[in-house]
């Protein structure tokens, strides 16, 4: 189908773009700033780094702030902004292992070596409408930080604490095993390779950690709920900060700084023949910039499930999941529907009415020729 | 704890101040001007370790030049003057000279006060481990 554009309308789009603004700013409230923003609104912050497929969250608290809110549509802005930027680096590969830990649990073991730290979570708390947020003042927030940091008393650490994998548990008994599929191994950037199906699983990990979070929850869910068979534990899940190092020109390997990240290992058990093979466990894996527990769990769920052979479910299927779960594109072409199609729709009234012609021109000759038929048998 | 740890997490406003103390003694050329560019984050399955490309991350770079000696700084988001800051420390240690003493104990108290600061988050965290007990041990 073939797209014909339209022009002119200059004036109004300007007068649009006015518009918006001024519903942004009609009811004359102070300017929130980017700080307020970077830090109050963290875990949309953190949404839109993951979305967005790009870590700044000083942009990300700019692009929020700039189309007041909506999540996707900032993480739209973030993806076309990093267009305009050169990519000079990569990085070290990130270990989660030494993450600096904020938050740390497993679903599927009770004690685990280091223990189970809820760190920031509201998994344990009423999703009660808290009121007395409504009159939070300047004082208020001050008189917490000082409260909170005098509670810390004295710190009784000397270093700090790494945590080793949950999952070493199961690997040291030899329960735990790669997935065992014959597939392809190679480090594929989706972001520079048109992909192909069935497409490696690294472009598959690559396209799940930058996919929306409502769509991966969506089929992770619909794997959960039977349509693909894959209901895993959560092994591990962490939250923290890993160090990013990069090699500089003179080929020195440089720290630039730390990521928030959130990883899941999710545990299910690997398909084997009965009595023919012995039975072990595999992991999906999950990991996405900042703190969002939902995405990494389903992208873990979903990895699992893509590795599945067949595509008996929409979650086993690779081109159903990642060309679905790809909010920034999804999200474009649904929008687009806004835009003129004048020309051909159109082209499909015309169609329409043609048919409807043609119709009614052989119902109107059916007609006759069953009038004509009758006055031929009454004339006999 | 290496330079660049600590002058990516220090307090960037002590370490502008410190470096405006011993950047008037030197010619400095900014051979580089600050600019910002991505870093793509490689990652790994932790069963398999299949790689992986995470995302990109927003990342500053420059580059001084202090008689004849290239410094360079980099770090994550839009930095120019940390990055700054650390190019010339980066110039200056590789120096080697009068100053090296000088930046040498400006880290060592910078990164005393960044391992505190950690340390104090974790406690923190650590207040949040939790026992779960099975009903029946209830």
């Amino acid at each position: 189908m073939g797209y014909v554009a339209v022009k002119g309308g200059s004036e109004a789009i300007n007068n649009a773009k006015l518009l918006v603004e001024f519903y942004r700013l009609r009811d004359n409230t102070p300017a929130v700033t980017i700080d307020q923003l970077r830090s109050q609104f963290r875990l949309a912050i953190d949404k839109i780094m993951g979305e967005g497929s790009f870590y700044t969250p000083e942009y990300a608290a700019l692009a929020l702030k700039q189309v007041e809110g909506d999540v996707l549509e900032a993480a739209f802005i973030m993806r076309a902004y990093r267009a305009t930027l050169s990519r000079k680096y990569y990085s070290e590969i990130v270990s989660t292992e030494d993450m600096f830990v904020q938050r740390r649990i497993s679903s599927s073991f009770r004690d685990i070596p280091g223990g189970q730290i809820l760190g920031p979570t509201r998994d344990y708390t009423l999703r009660m409408l808290d009121t007395s947020l409504a009159d939070e003042k300047d004082e208020d927030i001050r008189t917490f930080l000082r409260e909170f940091k005098k509670s810390a008393g004295d710190v009784s650490l000397n270093e700090i604490k790494s945590f080793s994998k949950v999952i070493d548990i199961l690997r040291a008994q030899g329960l735990l095993k790669g997935v065992g599929n014959n597939e392809d191994t190679r480090v594929l950037d989706v972001t520079r390779e048109a992909i192909k199906f069935p497409v490696p699983r690294s472009a598959r990990l690559q396209m799940l950690a930058r996919a929306e979070t409502g769509g991966l929850m969506a089929l992770g869910y619909s794997s959960m709920r039977g349509h693909g068979s894959v209901h895993p534990t959560v092994g591990e899940l962490r939250v923290g900060l890993v160090e990013v190092k990069v090699k500089s020109s003179s080929g020195k390997v440089r720290y630039i700084g730390k990521i928030k990240v959130t990883e899941a290992e999710m545990i299910s058990k690997a398909a084997t023949k009965r009595g023919k093979s012995t039975p072990y466990y595999a992991i999906g894996y999950g990991l996405c910039f900042g703190q969002n527990e939902t995405k990494a769990i389903c992208m873990g769920i979903l990895d699992r499930a893509m590795r599945i052979p067949g595509n008996d479910s929409p979650a086993n299927d690779q081109e159903f999941v990642l060309y679905h779960t790809e909010g920034i594109e999804a999200m474009g072409f649904t929008n687009h529907l806004k835009l003129p199609h004048y020309v051909t729709f159109q082209s499909g009234l015309n169609n329409l009415r043609n048919a409807v012609k043609r119709q009614h021109g052989q119902g109107e000759q059916e007609e006759l020729k069953t009038t004509v038929e009758q006055i031929s048998d009454d004339l006999i | 704890m290496n330079m660049d740890y600590i002058l990516v997490e220090g307090d960037l406003t002590r370490i502008k101040n410190f470096v405006g103390t011993i950047e008037e003694k030197y010619t400095i050329t900014i051979s580089k001007p600050p600019s910002t560019c991505l870093t793509m984050i490689r990652a790994h399955d932790s069963v398999e370790c299949q790689e992986f490309y995470l995302g990109e991350a927003l990342t500053t770079e420059t580059e001084v030049i202090i008689d004849d000696m290239a410094g360079s700084g980099i770090c994550l988001g839009d930095e120019p003057e940390r990055a700054y800051c650390i190019a010339v420390i980066d110039a200056l240690m590789q120096l080697n000279d009068d100053c090296y003493p000088l930046i040498r104990d400006f880290l060592t108290e910078e990164g005393k006060k960044i391992r505190e600061k950690e340390l104090k988050e974790q406690s923190q965290t650590l207040k949040t481990k939790v026992d779960f007990k099975l009903m029946e041990e209830a």
